[in-house]
């Protein structure tokens, strides 16, 4: 357990903890979108929205910026590839057990080979 | 979405429900299949969950067998199980298990359906697997799994690549 962590960083996992606000971020890797849009799809009233919308701004994971009544919103980390970073720890786990796979495979080809088979 | 490590490991989303994960291995296929699905073999790859032990490996890759795996921690045995049974399977080919994920309580944590495909290439033999899930909702939380329990991985990553930023 690592306890000296950034508050920095304290936003970004709060930020990105709720499934709605991956999903925000997730429709924002398409490009700017309004906040209607971005509400839309996550079947929760304009006001919820703009809850989550207000976190992930906080975490200065997006930006907003007004325009007349519009209020749109854009990805503002891009280095935070969703795909690459949400994909990390379930490819390091898989990635973890292929390499003890190869290793295994290591061990049962020498096993072979000083016992070989009849055929 | 694709990524590849220099291992080779990729990971592709085809669809909304699926995961595909593809490798090489430099073994023959006979080896790759040994390996996949003999309990003793299984124990040595298939590693647990940080903090559990894994205490039952049971395996039988033949249409209509079971797949059985379960792990403790110091506070509970079993703390976790997967249970699954082989419905369709090629020898060597290939074979598809379902697997569902439960609690020592017996609670459900989830479940999905795994394709494993094995084809040989020159000397080397590629395998995909390929997991299935009930919904999307149920595929990415597997795919961000390691991101809602706050794992070490993910912090690093997220650390490197907020180093970059500032």
């Amino acid at each position: 357990m690592v306890l000296d962590r950034s508050p920095r960083l304290d936003l970004v996992f709060h930020a990105l903890a709720h499934p709605a606000r991956r999903a925000i971020i997730r429709q924002l890797t398409g490009g700017e979108r309004n906040l209607s849009e971005l509400a839309a799809p996550l079947k929760m009233t304009f006001p919820a929205a703009t809850k989550h919308v207000r976190v992930l701004e906080h975490a200065k994971l997006i930006r907003r910026r007004v325009e007349g009544r519009q209020h749109f919103c854009r990805l503002e980390a891009t280095p935070l590839k969703e795909a690459t970073l949400w994909t990390e720890s379930f490819r390091q786990h898989w990635e973890a057990q292929f390499e003890a796979l190869d290793s295994l495979l290591d061990e049962m080809k020498s096993e072979e080979r000083a016992r070989p088979r009849r055929s | 979405m694709n990524t590849t490590s220099s291992q080779g490991l990729q990971i592709s989303t085809p669809t909304d429900t699926t995961i595909v994960l593809t490798r090489t291995f430099n073994a023959p296929r006979r080896l790759v299949w040994e390996a996949m699905f003999t309990p003793d073999r299984m124990r040595r790859w298939m590693l647990p969950p940080p903090g559990l032990t894994m205490t039952t490996c049971e395996c039988d890759a033949r249409v209509g067998g079971k797949l059985s795996v379960a792990w403790k921690s110091d506070e509970a045995d079993p703390v976790m199980t997967l249970r699954g049974e082989f419905t369709e399977v090629a020898l060597l080919e290939y074979a598809v298990h379902t697997e569902t994920m439960a609690l020592g309580s017996g609670q459900t944590i989830g479940s999905l359906v795994e394709k494993h495909q094995f084809a040989d290439q020159g000397a080397v033999t590629a395998m995909s697997i390929t997991q299935t899930y009930n919904s999307k909702e149920d595929r990415d939380g597997a795919l961000a799994s390691g991101m809602d329990q706050g794992m070490e991985a993910c912090y690093q990553t997220l650390d490197a690549l907020l180093g970059e930023r500032s």
